[in-house]
């Protein structure tokens, strides 16, 4: 299984918090 | 990224691990703009407010992506300061992964925050003196050069 992304950094902020995570955010080219 | 370095079952269980994964394309927005982007792959690391502590731009193999990461996590409590925190980070790069890019890079801000959590010089002077001998060529060498004179 690969990583588990989120699209979005609104979804991703409550679960930072949440779990004391921070944020890897990803821009990539879907070519 | 997507083909070789973010399937590698290293960088999968280290994300899952630590660090909340979010992907985006290059031209969404308003996150694209938001965050300046000009180029593919940037990966930055943001705190857990949403607030930007550390980036890279340009393909990272898994051996140099998770120093890279914890890297940034580190920055991350370095500028929250965190220093412990910031430390932790910092070692697990100059254990696991020493000979990496980021190396330089965490000896210097392992020097800086063992100071700020200390307020003993001999964690700037260890620095300097770290990246003169494992890391001489490095830009954090000259950055950390005046420490020498402690």
């Amino acid at each position: 299984m690969g990583i588990e992304w989120k699209n979005s950094l609104k979804d991703a902020i409550p679960d930072a918090k949440a779990q004391k995570k921070p944020i890897l955010l990803d821009f990539f080219n879907p070519g | 990224m997507g083909a070789v370095s973010y399937p590698d079952k290293k960088v999968v269980d280290f994300v899952a691990k630590n660090m909340i994964p979010v992907q985006v394309r290059f031209d969404e927005q308003p996150i694209a703009s938001d965050f300046n982007l000009r180029w593919t792959p940037t990966i930055i690391t943001l705190d857990m407010e949403g607030k930007e502590h550390h980036r890279t731009v340009g393909f990272l193999p898994p051996e140099e992506l998770i120093p890279s990461l914890l890297l940034g996590i580190g920055k991350a409590h370095f500028d929250n300061n965190e220093f412990k925190e910031a430390i932790e980070s910092f070692d697990k790069i100059l254990s696991g992964f020493p000979g990496s890019h980021s190396s330089p890079e965490a000896v210097y801000l392992r020097g800086v925050s063992i100071y700020k959590e200390t307020h003993d010089t001999r964690g700037l002077k260890e620095a300097c003196e770290t990246l003169q001998s494992k890391y001489p060529g490095s830009e954090w060498a000259k950055r950390a050069s005046p420490y020498n004179l402690l």
